[in-house]
């Protein structure tokens, strides 16, 4: 079963999307700040991560820069409230950018090609 | 707050590539980056691409640095920055590694600019001009960056055409008719010569625009793969087929027959290059006033020969076929087909022929010093001898393929 990371510090948002990938027949790891996620990168061995630009202490950003140096093939959703993070040249080393909203269909789509991109080779 | 007028190359901004090891050019790299190495009496490397930057009207550049950069940063902050004023827009800036990204090393020149992506994403250049501090040539990169904007390319690579023969140990640059980029070879056997041209083949010259929306999507890609992270290797040959990615031929500023560019990697190179400069009618001018060098400004006496004793065994300060630079005394000795860096000191019956002098170097009474390059500051103690006898040379000094000994820096000769 492939595990997902998802890095977010709004606690209803982690809920929700673990319920909804793990409905999706994903393992889901979560992670409330850049911080605890950098260390749940090495003990739990993500197949992807999941992150939030803006989050309390290292943003996003920065904190993507941090997995991809360690883990340069693995994947990553930036999974943002805000659609203008897209512009930033930071943000284009993500292999997908998700603009959060109530529905979880989106990010679960992206995920879902990702991971099977990934397996697939 | 300013308001100015948009200008093709107020929206360039330059990126020089300083941080290169210079294994092959060790001992002269031994304290220094490749592009801190002085060249031709007063310059370091550095000077011409930045020179060419001024000349060129670029007025925004970042140098990247790395090893040993301290001796390019002094060079470049005291030499060169106070000629670019901030409330204009304009700097010149070293940048050392970060290590916002990755923690570590540069992996290759691509990895330099992908790791200082934060600059860019500061500026918002429309182009991206990426130059290397280490070759010596004259480049108008105006002309490179009009050529792109009007080609309507992602990429554009300025090419130096060379004889087919001479191209195996370049990277080549294959074009069809219009100077569209077909491949790129590395080090070819059998380099591709120019349609319709089979004795000439197109070089890459490590100069390249880029517009800087693919160049980031190129190097963002370009990090999560395993590839050597470099532009000739990597991110362009990736675009090839992508857009248009044409070959600019290198028209050259020093406005002499043969094109002029070099690539000042090895020690023999090195000398070569700087041989150019004291030929009578020198392939490499650095005199003239519509493209010139500058360098780090030093307000140093002028240079002065000493005893004119022309009567046989007397003392007799001559310099002939040389370059002297500022605050150098020729005192009794005889210097031919040399570079005297500032400072320099020839004392008496001291010959030195075919030699470049760094800074400070004093040369003893009777000493004589043929093909040598000494590096700053070295005092050659009276009758030494260098040159002249390489199996005793090479048990005391680097001695090049080419044959030239290298003194380095700090040397105690006795």
């Amino acid at each position: 079963m492939s595990k997902i990371l998802v890095i977010e510090d709004e606690k209803n948002l982690r809920t929700l999307y673990k319920q909804d990938l793990e409905r999706d027949g994903f393992d889901v790891v979560t992670a409330a700040t850049a911080q605890e996620g950098l260390e749940m990168l090495e003990s739990e061995a993500p197949d992807l991560v999941v992150m939030d630009i803006r989050l309390p202490g290292m943003d996003g950003l920065e904190a993507m820069s941090r997995v991809l140096d360690r883990h340069p093939r693995l994947p990553v959703v930036l999974n943002s409230a805000y659609s203008s993070y897209k512009d930033s040249f930071m943000s284009w080393s993500a292999d997908a950018y998700v603009v959060k909203s109530a529905d979880t269909g989106d990010l679960r789509a992206r995920v879902k090609e990702l991971v099977t991109a990934r397996s697939g080779t | 707050m300013t308001s100015r007028r948009r200008t093709i190359l107020g929206d360039t901004l330059a990126i020089v590539m300083a941080g290169g090891q210079g294994e092959r050019l060790y001992p002269l790299t031994r304290d220094r980056g490749k592009p801190a190495v002085p060249f031709g009496g007063a310059y370091r490397v550095i000077d011409f691409t930045l020179s060419n930057c001024l000349n060129s009207g670029l007025r925004k550049i970042y140098v990247l640095t790395q090893y040993k950069s301290g001796s390019l940063e002094r060079h470049v902050g005291i030499g060169w920055a106070q000629l670019f004023n901030h409330e204009l827009d304009e700097w010149i800036q070293c940048v050392p590694p970060q290590l916002r990204i990755g923690q570590r090393w540069y992996q290759g020149t691509a990895d330099a600019v992908y790791q200082n992506v934060y600059l860019l994403e500061q500026d918002r250049p429309t182009y991206v001009v990426i130059l290397s501090g280490d070759h010596v040539y004259k480049m108008d990169y105006a002309k490179l960056i009009a050529a792109h904007e009007e080609r309507g390319a992602i990429a554009t690579v300025a090419a130096v055409e060379v004889p087919v023969g001479d191209a195996s140990s370049f990277g080549v640059i294959a074009v069809d008719a219009a100077s569209r980029i077909t491949a790129f070879e590395e080090k070819p056997e059998h380099p591709t010569p120019v349609p319709g041209r089979p004795d000439t083949a197109l070089v890459n010259m490590g100069v390249y625009v880029f517009d800087t929306e693919t160049l980031v999507r190129a190097l963002a890609a370009d990090a999560r793969q395993d590839t050597r992270h470099d532009f000739g290797h990597n991110i362009l040959p990736g675009l090839v087929g992508t857009g248009e990615v044409f070959a600019f031929p290198f028209v050259d500023e020093n406005k002499k027959s043969a094109p002029y560019w070099r690539d000042i990697g090895t020690l023999d190179s090195y000398y070569e290059a700087s041989m150019d400069l004291v030929a009578v009618e020198p392939v490499f001018n650095l005199y003239d006033a519509e493209w010139p060098i500058r360098t780090m400004a030093r307000h140093l006496p002028p240079a002065k020969t000493v005893f004119a004793q022309e009567e046989p065994g007397g003392r007799l300060g001559i310099v002939l076929d040389s370059l002297v630079s500022g605050g150098v005394i020729v005192s009794g000795g005889r210097v031919e087909r040399s570079i005297l860096g500032p400072e320099v000191r020839i004392n008496s019956y001291a010959k030195v022929a075919d030699s470049v002098l760094m800074d400070g170097v004093d040369v003893g009474r009777h000493a004589r010093l043929t093909r040598a390059i000494v590096d700053k500051g070295v005092h050659v103690p009276a009758h030494f001898v260098v040159g002249e006898d390489p199996e005793q040379d090479k048990k005391r000094f680097q001695v090049t393929p080419g044959g030239v000994v290298v003194i380095p820096r700090e040397a105690l000769l006795d």
